[in-house]
């Protein structure tokens, strides 16, 4: 096996104090092996590392290259102190050791290994304490919790020594013991004249992540006797040593293209789960090491699906306790547009892979049955028939023109024309917004509605569908009623300028339907979007959406299509345009403000900044 | 080597007085040996590690002069003139340095000196009111109004909410990255007796602590639809000089340390509170969890889900946010207007 020795941390801390003796032991270090038969040997890197970028050659500190004891070879005394110190703005100084690992004796004695782990030294500014000055905590623990990390699969070994070097030998006549609580059962073992702590077997993360123990630490002198317990924690790493397998043994699934025919539609997603942990981050090493290939010869395939690849943790419970897995997700997605005319239907193979498992079980086939179905281009049956009130203005909106499926169409332009009657009784006309489904009719000349002479007027209305030209024709008839009423002076183009329900109601305007405005009236409560307001037709305005038709004439719907100011307690609707909510009464005078007010009270005004902070 | 003698830009104390790192670059053009230094470490550590450029003897020596130049020792002001461009020399030298791989790095900022009593005697002046006084106030309402009598706050606040608030289309509630410019510049031009008031108000109720959570707009700048790995947040974070020198700079100061009565490095509230607040506004910006009166959680948008291997680094991360007792207490204290005492 390759060089597989590691540290079962990633750090070490200790404190080293002015002018204790060259041979002072500082910590200890171990190593884990990876295969039976590795011996560890340890390495100091030459330089220490002082915070804030400087370095300094390392006189002070050396490693037994075998037992991996960190200790002083060379008292560091005030003069060093001071020079370690320089640049260090906190008032503790730490400098920063790197420690090597290697299975084979240092030839050269470089900082190059990829194996390392990391011990902080605290210069501290004083002598070493006295053994009676040091709390029960300082002489059984340091700072540093004790957690570990030991990676599945691999050989047991000591990996932690509880005793501190540095206090037992400060403090040689102070009687310190260790034990390891709710061991039982555990594969850890502590041995009490090494006082290392060892792992007995090897771990399976699939089985436990994390090891919970505690340690009590007995500090006894003469009668008196104290103890202290901290956690000793012991997470388990993973590796990939677990195969993909399908839950429930589901590998199929159907794909069916009818009316989404759009590219990035999901037809169908497969799951695979792996017991190993997978990283999101780096995403893309992940991807790369589970791979989803679409297993395919037709060069059509290829390029009219993909799979995308998508993964989270998901947690097992193999034995009572909860263990992190994987769930991977196999998307099988349109990559382009699929025609309307297009019929097919196949099984797609997809070869999932566990890159880094090495055993024969590493890939599962997922099959996608697809069955690509054509959809076909026509109006129901019927034929339309709308009626239009004489008194209509331009702008009105009559009635909405669809093919069969319509609004469940994706990824298909369908786009509708009328065809005009060879009469002249042209009144109206057809408008498709960019993404719109279906086409909106409306009044475009209302003088044709005042003729008598035009009563019902037949149309022919043509779909087509852009991709493939298809298309398909019905009729349409549009039949004129009501009696012309006499136009009232003085009103203006706009309903939304109306500011009280009287005057709305007695006036028409851009889009009015029957001649007169209507009137809506909020719940009067706060900033709603229910506010109360004059529109030309409360189905269409407003709404929200400022639709093909209000967007034609800002004096329509202004109230859905301003992108003026607006005065008052308001909220903007979606992209900044029209007034979403509004207090009280909202009028607008198109191409300029619109104002939101109560009508009774007058209140001051509200803006932005009152609205968040009342 | 031997002890170098005592280099300028220190103090009588032996502690390098800090100049900022564009004066400090200015200093150093204008001396060719720091210049054609200072040019050779850049390239050796550009795509170096540490060790490898250590190896070699041309980056050896430049690194050597250039310990001695103050641009080794400079440091940035948050909020200054040319900040960026600051951070960006700083990190020029500190990045193949400190070789990014380092959980916490050092802050590229100068130390924060002033206490938190400083500012709750200016507070006292404008609002003429004891924070403690009334338990029955709202003293998150009350920080809103404070800042509404002030020009400067009232404009950049409602700067902030207008842009965060301001909705683009049905798929995109808010541009994010103007939010978040807006937020900065509140929290960077607004003086602090104002936006910590706002932030960190104390509450008893509910709607108190909401108040306080929504602050920062945090469906815009903060939520987003799908929680990031908190180790691939920082990572981000980290390509960002910025970003990256306000991750440093919260690490620097509210970093939990069992040597201080507060848990806060050198017991400076202030300090945490500060770096916190720089924070926001960036890819890491922090906020409130909830709206918890009893309990107060921090965190940013992220969280430990998929870290593998790499899951007690993250979560050492993520609990710098969410258990710190240095940053709670900080704000605990700000909220009760009290401040550590300390000896001259």
């Amino acid at each position: 096996a390759a060089f597989g020795l590691y540290f079962p941390r990633k750090e070490y801390s200790e404190n080293v104090y002015i002018d204790q003796p060259a041979g002072t032991p500082l910590l200890r270090i171990h190593a884990l092996r990876d295969s039976h038969g590795e011996a560890a040997h340890f390495h100091l890197c030459q330089n220490l590392i002082i915070s804030r970028a400087r370095s300094h050659e390392n006189h002070w500190f050396q490693i037994r290259e075998k037992t991996g004891l960190l200790f002083l070879s060379k008292t560091l005394d005030r003069e060093d102190f001071n020079m370690l110190s320089i640049g260090n703005w906190m008032s503790l100084s730490k400098v920063m050791l790197y420690v090597f690992l290697s299975s084979h004796p240092f030839q050269e004695k470089e900082c190059d290994s990829a194996t390392r782990t990391t011990v902080f030294l605290s210069l501290i500014n004083a002598t070493a304490p006295v053994c009676s000055s040091l709390t029960a905590r300082q002489l059984c623990f340091t700072e540093m919790d004790l957690s570990f990390h030991i990676k599945e699969n691999k050989p047991p070994g000591t990996f932690h020594q509880l005793r501190l070097p540095s206090v037992h030998h400060l403090c040689q006549n102070l009687s310190v013991s260790y034990k390891l609580l709710a061991a039982e059962g555990m594969p850890f073992r502590y041995n009490e004249n090494t006082t290392g702590v060892s792992v007995t077997q090897r771990l399976d993360r699939e089985e436990r992540e994390r090891y919970e123990l505690i340690v009590k630490c007995t500090v006894r002198e003469g009668f008196r006797e104290v103890q202290v317990e901290v956690p000793f924690l012991v997470n388990v790493l993973d590796e990939d040593d677990s195969p993909p397998f399908l839950p429930n043994g589901t590998d199929t699934a159907d794909a069916v293209v009818e009316f989404n025919r759009k590219e990035g539609t999901v037809l169908a997603t497969l799951t695979v789960y792996d017991a190993d942990t997978t990283p999101i981050y780096p995403l893309e090493s992940s991807r790369k090491k589970y791979t989803g290939t679409i297993i395919t010869d037709d060069p059509w395939i290829s390029e009219t699906f993909r799979v995308e690849h998508i993964f989270d943790e998901i947690h097992f419970s193999p034995n009572g306790s909860q263990v992190r897995g994987t769930r991977h997700e196999y998307k099988l997605v349109l990559n382009k547009s699929i025609s309307v005319t297009d019929h097919r239907s196949f099984q797609l193979d997809v070869l999932v892979n566990d890159t880094e498992f090495h055993g024969p079980e590493r890939s599962v086939m997922l099959h996608f049955n697809v069955s690509i179905l054509p959809v076909s281009i026509q109006f129901p049956n019927m034929t339309y028939q709308f009626s239009v009130n004489r008194n209509a203005e331009r702008f009105a909106q009559i009635g909405k023109i669809c093919i069969e499926n319509c609004m469940k169409f994706r990824g298909v332009n369908i786009t509708y024309k009328l065809l005009s009657p060879n009469i002249s009784c042209y009144p109206v006309s057809i408008l498709q917004g960019r993404e719109d489904k279906y086409g909106s009719l409306y009044v475009n000349d209302s003088s044709v509605l005042h003729r008598p002479e035009c009563k019902e007027i037949q149309y022919t209305i043509q779909a087509t569908d852009k991709q493939s030209r298809k298309h398909t024709k019905t009729l349409l008839t549009i039949v004129l009623e009501g009696i012309l009423l006499k136009k009232e002076e003085d009103c203006p183009d706009s309903c939304a300028v109306s500011k009280h329900h009287a005057e709305c109601e007695e006036c028409g305007g851009l889009g009015v339907l029957t001649g007169r405005c209507q009137w809506r009236q909020g719940s009067g409560k706060g900033i709603t979007t229910n506010y109360s307001t004059c529109t030309p037709s409360i189905k269409t305005c407003p709404d929200g959406t400022c639709d093909v038709i209000e967007s034609k004439d800002p004096a329509v719907c202004p109230q859905d299509c301003t992108s003026g100011n607006i005065i008052g307690g308001h909220g903007k609707g979606t992209g900044n345009l029209g007034i979403k909510s509004g207090h009280g009464i909202c009028y607008c005078f198109p191409k300029k403000n619109c104002y939101c007010e109560k009508d009774d009270i007058k209140e001051q005004l509200c803006d932005d900044v009152c609205k968040t902070v009342i | 080597a031997g002890s170098p003698p005592a280099p300028a830009g220190q103090d009588p104390q032996g502690w390098r007085v800090p100049v900022d790192c564009v004066r400090a670059n200015e200093l150093c053009a204008g001396e060719p040996g720091c210049s054609s230094r200072y040019r050779t470490l850049r390239q050796c550590l550009a795509g170096r590690d540490r060790n490898t450029m250590l190896a070699n003897k041309e980056c050896q020596a430049a690194l050597e002069v250039l310990q001695e130049s103050p641009l080794y020792h400079c440091r940035c002001k948050r909020g200054m003139k040319k900040e960026l461009q600051c951070l960006q020399i700083y990190w020029s030298i500190h990045l193949g340095l400190t070789e990014g791989e380092e959980f916490y790095e050092a802050s590229p900022y100068e130390p924060v000196t002033s206490r938190l009593s400083d500012i709750f005697r200016l507070a006292s002046i404008f609002s003429g009111m004891d924070p403690a006084a009334n338990s029955k106030s709202n003293h998150c309402l009350d920080a809103a109004k404070a800042c509404n009598l002030n020009d400067n706050c009232k404009r950049l606040r409602s700067g902030y909410i207008s842009t965060c608030s301001r909705e683009l289309s049905a798929s995109e509630p808010c541009s994010r990255r103007k939010c978040h410019k807006a937020l900065r510049q509140f929290f960077d031009r607004v003086p602090s007796e104002y936006t910590y008031r706002l932030l960190f108000c104390s509450c008893k109720d509910q709607a108190c602590a909401e108040r306080r959570r929504q602050t920062i707009v945090p469906s815009c700048s903060y939520e987003d639809k799908e929680k990031p790995n908190c180790l691939d947040l920082r990572n981000t974070c980290r390509t960002d000089h910025l970003c990256r020198s306000r991750l440093a700079d919260f690490h620097t100061n509210c970093q939990a340390s069992f040597q201080s009565l507060t848990s806060c490095p050198g017991d400076n509230y202030q300090a945490c509170l500060g770096s916190y607040t720089g924070l926001i506004g960036f890819d890491m910006t922090p906020n409130y969890v909830d709206a918890s009166t009893t309990s107060i959680t921090i965190s940013p948008w992220c969280s430990c889900k998929g870290s593998g291997n790499m899951e007690e680094e993250c979560e050492k991360f993520l609990r710098d946010f969410t258990e710190n007792p240095c940053l709670r207490n900080a704000i605990q204290a700000f909220g009760n207007g009290t401040d550590v005492n300390l000896s001259p």
